[in-house]
C-alpha cells in the first residue's frame, strides 16, 4: 500500500478511511479547509496546516507565540477565499493568508474587543464579512475590505458572549450566546436584539443555525440540554424542543447533511461524539406535543456514537467531497475530530447513517454546489513567489530531522510519521501487540525510532524519497573504524509488494571504496529483493545490514520451516569435502580469543532446541543477547564469586573438534551421515567466523538450530541411532580414560581431518564426557588486599573512647600491625595533635598556636580519603571528630564522671586565684550562651591532679545542664546570642597580666578558639551530613562483615554527636531518624564464631548468639527471648539506661 | 575457597551470595535456579528451583528483612519471585509483563520496599513495588527502542549533600538502564508526580551495552560502569549527584573480547569486569583519576 497525492478528491487516499494522526502540543482549536483536503489546528505557538492527503508529511506551522490559548480557528468557507484562515490571539482577531510564506502569512489584525476573543465566524455568504464575540460581551461584525474597525457593533451589556454565528441563510441576521441566553441580532437593527431565547439552565457552550430553514436555531449548554428555536415564531423565548443529556454539553451542531445534529460532551459522555436524527425524533415530538405541551423534553438517542478517543473531544467538524459542476447531491462526508488526548482522527461514514438522518444522495440540486480547489496549504510556501501570481508551485520538500541543515519547521517529521495510523481504528496501547507495519510512513518512523543513530536527512513518504546518512563499519583496513554514508532509498509506489524493491544509491565517499561500495549495493539490493518477494518491509533489515549487523536472510524461517539445511546438505557431496576440511583448518588458525566461544553455546544448546519459538515470539525481533558464560559478582563480604564455563579450559579449536568427535562417534554405525554432521559443524563455524560473534541470542541457536535439525534427520534416517545413543554415552563414561575408540574410529575419516584430531584426541578423550553436561565452576576469590577497608581493622579499631588521641594511638598500632603504613601514619598524626590539644601541653605550641591545626589535618585527611574511596578510614575519622565533639560537647553522657572529671582547675593556685577563677567562670557563662564552652573547659583541664581548691567539676556540670535554658534567657540580652566569642576573648585579655606566670591566656585563647566553633573539628554543618553518610555507610559494612555489635558501637557515637548538634542548632531531626530507624530495622538472624562480634545481653548477661534486639534509642542489645521475657514485666530498657526501647521501635519486627 | 564445579547441566548465567554469605543461588541455560548452602569451604546443594521455561538470565537476593527471597529472571520474558519458609522453597508471585526476554533483575536499596526493578529484550523496564497489601504495581517505561540489556539501582543517596543543611534533604531514587541502541540512560523519580524520568542520555558505545552498574558507594561521586558489545568498559561518573556525566574508558585500547558484565565491589573501589575471553578481571581508579588493573582471575 502506498500513499499519493490527488489532484481530486476521489484520488484521496485517506477519504472513508479511518486515520489517527497524533499531534501532541496542546492544540485547542481546529478547523478544515472547504475543499477537505487540509485541516488547521491551532494552539499557542501558531498554527499546525496538516494535508489529510498525505498524513505523513509534517505539517506547516504557522508560527505565532501567544500567551493565551486559541480560542477558536475557522478556515474561510468560501470557494473565493480559500486561503484565508482566521484566528484568535487573545482580543485580536489574525486572519492568515496562506499562499504567502510562513513568516510572512498574517493579513490582517483585528483589533477592537478589550478582552478576549472567543468565538469567530465567517459570514457563509459574505466572503469578506467575519463575526467575532468576546469576554468583554461586545460583538463585532467585521469587513475585511475595512479592516481597521468593525461595521457593526452590539452587546448586551451583562455577560461575556461565548459563541457568535451567522445565519446560513439570511446574511444580516447572528446569533450569539451571552450567559444562559441566546440573542439574535439583525445587522440593521442596532443593537436591539431581535430575539432573545431564554430558558437554559447554565451557560451556553454552543450554537448553530439550521443550515436549511433559516430560523431555526439549536443551542448546547452546561445544563446538559439541547435546545431547539424558532425565533421567528413571535419572538416566543419557548424552545420547541428540549433534549436531556446526561453531560454538559461542548458543542452541539447540525448536521451539514439531512436533517439531524451532532453533541460532543464538556466531560464525560465517553469521550464520544453523538449523532442523532431529527426526522425520526420529529415525529415523535409531534406526537407528544399533541398530548403534553411540556413533554417536548426528549432524552438523548443517539443514532450512532462516534467513540474511541481517551480524552475529551475538543471539537469535529466534518469532511465532505462532491463531484466536480455537479447538479446532483453526492456529497460525501467524513467525521473528523479532534481530542485533548492529542490525536485527530477520520471516522468514515456509512450509507445507513445517510438514511438515518434523511440525507437523500443523488437528489437534484436546484443550485450548483461551490466548487473547491483541491489542493493543500500544507507546502511552505516561498517569498519570492508573490501572492500576485496565483499559481501556487509545489516547494520541494526541504524537511530534515537532526541533520545541521536548517530545518524550517522544527518539527520532527520522524515524532510526526511515527503519530501517524492509518486503517487502525484502535492504536496499540497493547503492549504485547507486535505493531504491524502499515505503510512506508510507519515503516520509516519505526525504524527511526529503532535507529537513533541514524539520521534521516529526508523524509518524503508521498514521493518515496528517504535520504539518510550513519556510521557503519566500512572500512577496509579496520573493521572497528566506522565510515559515514549517506544514503538515498528511491521506494517504489507498490512497495513491499512482489518486485518492487527499493533502490539504494551511495553517496560517494572518499573512505570507501568502490569496491565495497559495490558490494553494500549489492547486498542491500539482494535483502530488497528478498524481502519484497514476501511481500515484507525491508528497510530495517537493509539498516541493520549497514550498521554491520547480521540479517537474516532466510524468511522462511520465520513463515514455515521448509528443510533448508537438508537441501543444502544434500547438495554436498564428498568432492567438495576436502575442501570442507581445509577451511576448517584455516579457521583453526584464525580463530582468535576474539571470538567468544559461542561454540560453546550453541554445542551446549542443542540439547534443548524445542526452546526456540517457545515463546511464539517473532524471532527476527528477538533482541536478546548472547548469554554471558562467565561471569564475576562481588559478594557482600568483599570475596569475589566468579564462574566460568569449563575447568580447565581447552583451547577453541579443540573443543571444536571436540565436539566432531562426538558427533561423529554417535553415528558411527552409518559413515555416510558423517559428511552431514560434519558439514552443519562447520557451518557453525562459517558462521561464526563470517559474522564476526553474533550479538542476538536467537543467532546462536539459529546455528544450533541447523544442527539440532540434522541430527534429526539423522535419527529418521537411521531409527537405532536414538536407541544407541544413550549406550553409547554409558559406554563412553567407561571408556573414559582410553582413547581406543577415537583411534579406532579415525580411519573411517579422510585423512585432513584424522591429522586434526591426532592432535587434540588424548583432550577430547578427558574432556569427553563434561562436554555433554557443560562443565562449569564456581569459585570465589579473596582480594582483601585490594581493598581500603579491612575486616581485621574493623575488628580491632576503637571506635569510643573519651580520649580520642588513646583511640587514635590505637589504631594507629592496629594498622601497623596489618601493614597499614599510610592509615597507621595518618594514626599517628592525629594522636599527636589530639594529645596536644588534651594535654594543652605548653611545649606543644607550635600546633595550638595554629588552631586550625587539627581541624585542618581532618579535613584534609578527609579528602584525601575521599579521592582513595576509603569509606572505613572517613567513617573512622568521622568519628574521631564525633568523639571529639561528644567529649566536649557531653561528657556526663558518655564516659564515666567520676574519674575523668575529678577537679577543674588543676593549677597550684594560690588563694588569690580564687576569685579569678571564678570570674572566668562568670565570664564563660555570660559571654557565651553555650553550654558546651564550660565542657570544653572542663576537658582543657582534665589531667591536672586535684587540690583543694578546685570546684567539683560534678557540680559545675550539673549547673551548666541544670540551668542553660535560664543563663541563656538572662544573658541574651545584653550581647548577640551566638557567635560572641570575641568578647570572651577580650575578657581574659584583661587579666592577662595578673596570670602571665601560669600563660593562663594562652590556654584560655586555645578554649576560646573552640567555643568559636563549638563543633570543634566537625568544620561545618554540612559537613555533618557528609559523616553521617559516611558513617552510616561504613555502618552497613560492618554489618555485612557481620560485626554488628562495632556497627552499634560506630552508630552510637555518630548519633550522640549529632544529636547534640541537632539539639544545638534545632536541626531538623529527619536524618536522625532515619539513621535510628536504621538501626533498629535490621534484624540479625545469623550465628557468626567469632567471640568478638557479639555482645552481652543486657538481661542475662551471656553472649549474645543468634537472633538479638538493638534498641533504636539506646542501642542497647538483648536476645530475642530475653527481650520477650523482659518487656513482658518492665518498662524500661534492663540496662538500667532509662530508655524505653519498645517504645522506640517495635520488637515484633 | 568455595569451588563448586558441574553445578549445573548448562552455561551459568548468575551467581549470587544473600546477604550474610551464606546461601548461593546459581542460574543457568538449564532453565533452573539451585541453591546452595555455602560454610567457609564447604557448600551443600540445597534446593534446585524449577519453574522458568527458558534459560535463566539472572537472580537476585532481596534484603533479609523482606525474608529469604529470591526474584529470578529468564528469557521466558518472566520474572519469578521465590521464598523460603521452613525450609522450602516456593513461587511467590510471577511478573510477566514482558513481552520478551527479560534480560536483568534487581531489588530496590531496601530503604525503598519491596521494589524490583527488570530490563527486557522488549525495549522495556519495569519496576515493581509489592505492597504490603499483597498487590504489586507494575511501572513500565520504555527505555531503549531495540532491547534493554541490563538496569542497576543507585544507591540511597541525598539530593545536595554539600547544601545548606538546614534545607530538609531530598531523596535522589535513581537508576541506570543499558540497551540494545548503545545508550545508557539515567532515569530519576519525580517524588511530585510519581513517575520516572529520564534525567540523562550517556553516549560512549558503539554496539550494545550488555551490561551497566552503578557503584554502591554513596561517597560524594557517583560511578556507573557500562560495558559493551564493542569491547569497551566506560565509567561515568557525577558530582554530587548533579550536573553533566564525566566519561572515563577504562583502557584506552579495546578489550581482547567483548564483555559481558561488570560489578562494583561493596565499598565501590574496585571494579570486577568479565567477558567472552573467560577472563576477570579487576580495576581501580588512582588518585589521578585513571583506571588501572588491579588483578585477574582466570580459573
Amino acid at each position: 500500500m502506498s500513499i499519493r497525492q490527488a489532484d481530486d478528491p476521489y484520488q484521496s487516499s485517506t477519504f472513508g478511511k479511518s486515520l489517527t494522526l497524533k499531534v501532541d502540543g496542546g492544540f485547542n482549536a481546529i478547523s478544515i479547509n472547504p475543499s477537505a483536503r487540509d485541516v488547521v489546528l491551532a494552539s499557542r505557538q501558531g498554527l499546525y496546516i496538516i494535508d489529510l492527503d498525505d498524513p505523513f508529511s509534517p505539517p506547516r506551522w504557522l508560527h505565532h507565540e501567544t500567551p493565551w490559548q486559541v480560542a477558536d480557528v475557522q478556515w474561510s468557507p468560501h470557494p473565493a477565499k480559500p486561503y484565508w484562515i482566521v484566528s484568535t490571539s487573545n482580543q485580536k482577531a489574525i486572519i492568515w493568508n496562506l499562499t504567502r510564506s510562513s513568516s510572512n502569512a498574517i493579513e490582517y489584525a483585528l483589533h477592537g474587543h478589550t478582552r478576549a476573543i472567543t468565538d469567530i465566524n465567517f459570514n457563509p455568504q459574505q466572503p469578506d464579512i467575519l463575526a467575532t464575540c468576546s469576554v468583554d460581551t461586545y460583538v463585532h461584525a467585521w469587513d475585511l475590505r475595512s479592516p481597521k474597525r468593525p461595521f457593526y457593533s452590539t452587546s448586551p451589556w451583562r455577560s461575556s458572549a461565548s459563541q457568535v454565528k451567522w445565519n446560513f441563510k439570511d446574511s444580516n441576521i447572528l446569533a450569539s450566546s451571552h450567559d444562559n441566553d441566546v440573542f439574535i441580532w439583525d445587522l440593521r437593527n442596532g443593537s436591539t436584539p431581535l430575539s432573545k431565547l431564554e430558558g437554559h439552565q447554565s451557560s451556553v457552550n454552543s450554537i448553530d443555525f439550521n443550515r436549511t430553514r433559516g430560523s431555526e436555531i439549536m443551542s448546547s449548554s452546561n445544563d446538559g440540554t439541547v435546545k431547539f428555536w424558532n425565533y421567528q415564531s413571535g419572538g416566543s423565548t419557548e424552545s420547541t424542543r428540549t433534549v436531556r443529556t446526561d453531560f454538559p454539553i461542548w458543542r452541539g451542531r447540525y448536521l451539514p447533511f439531512g436533517n439531524g445534529y451532532c453533541v460532543m460532551p464538556m466531560v464525560g459522555g465517553e469521550n464520544s461524539v453523538y449523532m442523532m436524527s431529527l426526522e425520526q425524533s420529529n415525529d415523535d415530538a409531534g406526537e407528544t406535543k399533541s398530548n403534553n405541551s411540556s413533554s417536548n423534553s426528549t432524552k438523548l438517542q443517539p443514532i450512532y456514537t462516534f467513540k474511541g478517543h481517551s480524552d475529551r473531544v475538543i471539537d469535529f467538524l466534518w469532511r465532505s467531497r462532491h463531484s466536480y459542476d455537479t447538479m446532483v447531491d453526492d456529497r460525501e462526508f467524513e467525521l473528523v475530530t479532534w481530542s485533548k488526548d492529542c490525536s485527530l482522527r477520520l471516522w468514515s461514514m456509512s450509507d445507513i447513517l445517510y438514511d438515518k438522518v434523511n440525507f437523500e444522495r443523488n437528489k437534484r440540486l436546484e443550485e450548483k454546489l461551490p466548487n473547491y480547489e483541491y489542493m493543500t496549504y500544507n507546502r511552505e510556501v516561498h517569498d519570492t513567489m508573490n501572492s500576485d501570481d496565483n499559481e501556487y508551485k509545489r516547494i520541494k520538500e526541504t524537511f530534515v530531522t537532526t541533520s545541521g541543515l536548517k530545518n524550517m519547521n522544527n518539527i520532527d517529521h520522524l515524532n510526526w510519521l511515527s503519530g501517524v495510523r492509518m486503517n487502525d481504528q484502535h492504536t496499540p496501547d497493547d503492549l504485547f501487540e507486535q505493531p504491524k507495519l502499515h505503510n512506508l510512513g510507519e515503516e520509516v518512523s519505526a525504524i527511526g525510532h529503532k535507529f537513533p543513530k541514524v539520521v534521516f536527512e529526508k523524509i518524503s513518504v508521498s514521493t518515496g524519497e528517504i535520504l539518510l546518512t550513519l556510521n557503519g563499519p566500512w572500512s577496509e583496513n579496520n573493521p572497528d573504524e566506522y565510515i559515514f554514508l549517506r544514503i538515498e532509498i528511491n521506494v517504489p509506489a507498490h512497495y513491499p509488494h512482489r518486485g518492487n524493491p527499493p533502490m539504494f544509491n551511495i553517496e560517494e565517499n572518499g573512505n570507501l571504496t568502490d569496491a565495497t561500495k559495490q558490494e553494500i549495493l549489492t547486498q542491500l539490493n539482494e535483502i530488497g529483493k528478498v524481502y519484497t518477494d514476501e511481500d515484507l518491509y525491508c528497510l530495517e533489515q537493509c539498516l541493520h545490514y549497514l550498521l554491520g549487523e547480521k540479517v537474516n536472510m532466510d524468511l522462511n524461517d520465520n513463515i514455515n520451516e521448509p528443510l533448508f539445511f537438508l537441501d543444502v546438505a544434500n547438495s554436498v557431496n564428498f568432492d567438495e569435502f576436502s575442501s570442507m576440511s581445509e577451511s576448517i583448518e584455516s579457521v583453526e588458525s584464525t580463530e582468535s580469543s576474539m571470538d567468544s566461544g559461542n561454540n560453546v553455546f550453541t554445542n551446549t544448546f542443542d540439547e534443548s532446541p524445542e526452546t526456540r519459538n517457545t515463546f511464539g515470539r517473532n524471532l527476527a525481533f528477538d533482541s536478546t543477547p548472547v548469554p554471558n558464560e562467565c561471569g564475576a559478582i562481588w559478594t557482600p563480604s568483599g570475596k569475589l564469586l566468579c564462574f566460568f564455563s569449563t575447568e580447565n579450559k581447552p583451547d577453541r579449536k579443540q573443543k571444536h573438534f571436540l565436539k566432531l568427535t562426538r558427533d561423529n562417534l554417535m553415528i558411527k554405525d552409518e559413515p555416510k551421515q558423517e559428511t552431514r554432521v560434519l558439514y552443519d559443524d562447520d557451518q557453525i563455524e562459517y558462521q561464526n567466523t563470517t559474522n564476526n560473534r553474533p550479538k542476538r541470542y536467537v543467532d546462536t541457536f539459529s546455528a544450533n538450530d541447523s544442527k539440532s535439525r540434522t541430527t534429526d534427520v539423522t535419527s529418521d534416517r537411521d531409527s537405532t541411532s536414538d536407541d544407541s545413543f544413550g549406550s553409547f554415552v554409558d559406554d563412553w563414561n567407561d571408556i573414559v580414560g582410553n582413547d581406543i575408540v577415537v583411534r579406532t574410529r579415525i580411519p573411517t575419516l579422510l585423512g585432513n581431518f584424522a591429522k586434526s584430531f591426532g592432535s587434540v584426541h588424548s583432550e577430547s578423550v578427558k574432556t569427553g564426557d563434561s562436554s555433554r553436561t557443560a562443565k562449569n565452576i564456581i569459585i570465589t576469590k579473596e582480594f582483601y588486599s585490594l581493598f581500603q577497608e579491612d575486616k581485621r581493622l574493623a575488628l580491632e579499631y576503637e571506635i569510643m573512647n573519651e580520649h580520642p588521641d588513646e583511640m587514635a594511638r590505637h589504631n594507629a598500632l592496629v594498622a601497623e600491625k596489618y601493614g597499614y603504613e599510610e592509615i597507621s601514619h595518618c594514626w599517628q598524626i592525629l594522636s599527636d595533635l589530639l594529645l596536644a590539644e588534651r594535654e594543652q601541653s605548653f611545649t606543644s605550641f607550635i600546633w595550638n598556636n595554629n588552631p586550625l591545626g587539627i581541624r585542618w589535618f581532618i579535613k584534609e585527611a578527609i579528602k584525601h580519603f575521599e579521592k582513595e574511596n576509603n569509606i572505613q578510614m572517613l567513617a573512622m575519622l568521622c568519628c574521631v571528630a564525633a568523639n571529639l565533639y561528644i567529649s566536649k560537647m557531653n561528657p556526663v553522657d558518655i564516659y564515666n564522671v567520676q574519674e575523668s572529671y575529678e577537679s577543674l582547675v588543676t593549677f597550684e593556685l594560690d588563694d588569690e586565684h580564687d576569685p579569678w577563677r571564678n570570674e572566668v567562670y562568670s565570664q564563660f557563662s555570660v559571654g557565651n550562651t553555650i553550654q558546651s564552652q564550660n565542657d570544653s573547659f572542663i576537658k582543657s583541664k582534665l589531667l591536672y591532679p586535684h587540690d583543694n581548691y578546685s570546684i567539683r567539676s560534678d557540680e559545675m556540670v550539673n549547673n551548666a545542664l541544670q540551668t542553660p535554658t535560664a543563663r541563656i534567657a538572662n544573658n541574651r540580652p545584653p550581647m548577640p546570642p551566638k557567635r560572641n566569642s570575641n568578647i570572651g576573648l577580650q575578657t581574659p585579655t584583661l587579666h592577662r597580666g595578673k596570670a602571665a606566670q601560669v600563660n593562663i591566656e594562652l590556654i584560655e585563647d586555645d578554649v576560646l578558639e573552640s567555643f568559636k566553633n563549638p563543633v570543634g573539628n566537625i568544620p561545618d554543618s554540612a559537613d555533618i551530613k557528609k559523616c553521617q553518610l559516611y558513617i552510616y555507610q561504613y555502618a552497613k559494612l560492618l554489618f555485612k562483615w557481620g560485626l554488628p555489635y562495632k556497627r552499634v558501637e560506630l552508630l552510637k557515637v555518630s548519633i550522640q554527636a549529632i544529636t547534640e548538634h541537632f539539639h544545638e542548632e534545632s536541626f531538623d531531626l529527619e536524618d536522625l531518624n532515619r539513621v535510628n530507624n536504621n538501626t533498629i530495622e535490621i534484624r540479625w538472624v545469623s550465628t557468626y564464631d567469632d567471640d568478638k562480634t557479639v555482645g552481652n545481653c543486657n538481661y542475662c548477661n551471656l553472649k549474645i548468639k543468634g537472633s538479638m534486639y538493638v534498641c533504636g534509642g539506646c542501642q542497647h542489645v538483648l536476645h530475642t527471648d530475653c527481650a520477650n521475657e523482659w518487656w513482658a514485666i518492665g518498662n524500661e530498657c534492663p540496662s538500667g539506661c532509662g530508655c524505653h526501647c519498645p517504645d522506640q521501635y517495635n520488637l515484633s519486627s | 575457597m568455595v569451588s563448586i564445579t558441574n553445578a549445573h547441566n548448562d552455561l551459568i548465567h548468575d551467581a549470587v551470595l544473600d546477604y550474610y554469605g551464606k546461601r548461593l543461588a546459581t542460574c543457568s541455560s538449564d532453565k533452573t535456579i539451585k541453591i546452595f548452602e555455602v560454610e567457609g569451604e564447604n557448600h551443600k546443594l540445597i534446593d534446585t528451583l524449577v519453574g522458568h521455561e527458558g534459560p535463566v538470565w539472572r537472580v537476585d537476593w532481596a534484603h533479609p528483612k523482606f525474608g529469604t527471597i529470591l526474584a529470578s529472571c529468564s528469557y521466558d520474558g518472566k520474572v519469578i519471585i521465590w521464598k523460603e519458609e521452613n525450609g522450602k522453597w516456593s513461587q511467590i508471585a510471577t511478573h510477566a509483563v514482558h513481552s520478551a526476554s527479560v534480560n536483568s533483575v534487581q531489588w530496590a536499596p531496601h530503604e525503598y520496599g519491596v521494589m524490583l526493578l527488570a530490563a527486557s529484550s522488549d525495549g522495556k523496564v519495569s519496576i515493581i513495588e509489592f505492597k504490603e497489601t499483597g498487590t504489586s504495581t507494575p511501572i513500565v517505561i520504555d527505555a531503549h527502542a531495540i532491547g534493554v540489556n541490563s538496569a542497576c539501582w543507585a544507591p540511597v543517596s541525598y539530593q545536595d549533600v554539600e547544601s545548606d543543611s538546614s534545607k530538609p534533604t531530598k531523596e535522589l531514587r535513581r537508576f541506570v538502564t543499558g540497551g540494545a541502541d548503545n545508550l545508557v540512560k539515567i532515569w530519576k523519580y519525580d517524588n511530585d508526580t510519581q513517575l520516572y524520568v529520564l534525567e540523562d542520555t550517556l553516549n560512549g558505545h558503539s554496539d550494545w551495552v550488555r551490561d551497566v552498574s552503578w557503584s554502591p558507594s554513596v561517597l560524594l561521586r557517583s560511578y556507573i560502569a557500562s560495558v559493551s558489545q564493542d569491547r569497551t568498559c566506560v565509567i561515568w561518573s557525577q558530582e554530587n549527584n548533579k550536573g553533566p556525566w564525566k566519561k572515563t574508558e577504562v583502557q584506552q585500547d579495546k578489550f581482547p573480547d567483548v564483555l559481558w558484565r561488570a560489578s562494583w565491589s561493596l565499598s565501590g573501589n574496585i571494579l570486577a569486569l568479565s567477558g567472552g575471553d573467560n577472563k576477570v578481571t579487576l580495576w581501580k581508579e588512582n588518585l589521578t583519576g585513571n583506571w588501572e588493573p588491579a588483578g585477574e582471575v582466570q580459573q
